[in-house]
């Protein structure tokens, strides 16, 4: 046997691997935020400043554990601006409701049991929404993240610290991006 | 969370009530928001409604004041580990101050009170005062963050202004007019400042167990500076050090009567029977 039919079987294989590392693709959508569109007013600093709902599917049977990540690209320093972050959400749960507890005694929803809100950019345990700078538009990026194991995260984490504790364990990701503008 | 709570009107209007010959006495009634459809609006009946008493104040307008002591009511709120800036009467005390030491910060609170209130009612619909606490904080965390709007320069500046004055509020000497009753040092356990303190008192406080002594630093001697003494020939010595203290430095003639040292006391404080004290930030700060 020739070298090469050998040669197309490996990189099969190893594309095959690749394949199966690849991280599903969740769809991310919201009943109120719309792809590419603007935020409602609701959600950012300039209204109730709530969090918004989200709604995902597509996420792989094998999760475990499920994570969100806001995050605005077009600021920061360096970017992106974080603006939420929530881990240790139970694989069942099927979204975030609207107005995740704001308060820290008050628990979260009997379907996300467990989670927590982990520190953003405001150094804050909770959602703070849109607040950009005029004079430009900003977007906003709803990533859900789906783990293969019930990681035991600890309170108090930031996206990079998130990120990092995650390595390795995401099988599935997907994100809705909406936009924001203050005007001058 | 409304900044006057019924029970506070409750008894305020009853202090009002007792002290006007002739007026019914303040049925739960009265305080609903919604009066009962059969109670008609006449003249007497409005001259009845419970009206807020208000403390004179030296340097703020009542609006600025109101929404000042509905924002140091949540940046140290009354809960389960005690009173609160309320009850310490920082508002009060950076009323004062905002006439003396802090008078530089003064322009500070006119547009910075004046643009949280503005950023409260175009993002939450409401001015600060009725928002619920959840959306006081709220409010204050974006002002805190700097992503609140309208402010001349960043907001964040002026949260950690609010905040600064509200902790020399709480938690500085009694003497300045604020930490009334010892309130903010009771909170952390300060257990006050003592000129000499004995083996059994250090054993006592490494045990936590020292019982604080509620004195300001100037009920004692050592500690009231040369130039208050001229002033303080002129007017009465209180009976008891503690006696002021005690009755909270308000802005009242309790003061006065209790005799507390005066520092500058300008002519119309004087008429007034207000202490009016030279303090400076440090002072404040270092809660001497």
């Amino acid at each position: 046997m020739s070298r090469w039919p050998l040669a197309f079987i490996c990189v099969g294989l190893l594309g095959a691997r690749a394949a199966a590392q690849a991280p599903q693709t969740i769809t991310v959508e919201s009943p109120t935020l719309k792809a590419d569109q603007p935020i409602p007013r609701d959600y950012t600093a300039d209204g109730r400043n709530v969090s918004p709902p989200l709604t995902w599917t597509g996420v792989p049977a094998a999760a475990k554990q499920l994570a969100v990540v806001l995050q605005d690209p077009d600021a920061g320093n360096p970017p992106p601006f974080v603006h939420w972050v929530v881990y240790k959400i139970p694989p069942t749960a099927k979204g975030l409701p609207e107005n995740v507890p704001f308060e820290p005694d008050v628990p979260m929803p009997a379907e996300l049991a467990g989670a927590i809100q982990g520190v953003s950019g405001f150094r804050r345990p909770i959602y703070r929404g849109p607040a950009p700078p005029p004079g430009k538009v900003h977007h906003y990026h709803f990533v859900v993240y789906a783990l293969d194991a019930a990681l035991d995260l600890k309170a108090g984490l930031n996206r990079v610290e998130l990120l990092e504790a995650i390595k390795g364990h995401v099988i599935g990701q997907g994100e809705l991006v909406a936009t924001y503008e203050r005007k001058p | 969370m409304t900044f006057i709570s019924r029970r506070d009107l409750l008894k305020r209007a009853a202090v009002v009530g007792a002290a006007v010959p002739g007026a019914r006495r303040l049925q739960p009634s009265d305080l609903l928001e919604t009066p009962p459809q059969s109670y008609e609006r006449s003249a007497a009946a409005i001259a009845l409604q419970p009206t807020r008493v208000r403390e004179p104040l030296e340097t703020l307008t009542a609006g600025e004041m109101d929404i000042l002591d509905a924002v140091v009511a949540r940046l140290i709120p009354t809960d389960a580990n005690g009173p609160g800036a309320t009850e310490a009467r920082a508002a009060h005390y950076i009323d004062r101050a905002l006439g003396g030491a802090l008078a530089s910060s003064r322009p500070a609170y006119t547009s910075g009170l004046a643009a949280l209130d503005r950023y409260a009612r175009s993002s939450r619909g409401a001015a600060f005062t009725q928002l619920s606490a959840i959306d006081q904080d709220s409010v204050l965390i974006d002002v805190e963050t700097g992503a609140a709007t309208g402010f001349t320069g960043s907001s964040a500046a002026f949260f950690a202004l609010l905040l600064n004055h509200t902790h020399q509020g709480t938690f500085g000497d009694p003497y300045y007019g604020g930490n009334a009753n010892f309130v903010g040092w009771d909170l952390i356990s300060y257990p006050g400042v003592r000129t000499m303190v004995t083996a059994t008192d250090q054993q006592q406080l490494e045990k936590h167990a020292l019982k604080p002594n509620h004195k300001s630093a100037y009920d004692t001697d050592m500690f009231t500076k040369a130039t208050a003494r001229a002033n303080e020939s002129s007017l009465p010595r209180r009976s008891s050090p503690d006696a002021g203290a005690k009755a909270g430095r308000s802005v009242s003639d309790s003061d006065a009567k209790a005799g507390l040292p005066r520092r500058s006391v300008s002519d119309s404080d004087a008429k007034a029977g207000l202490p009016r004290r030279s303090v400076s930030d440090s002072d404040a700060k270092a809660g001497a």
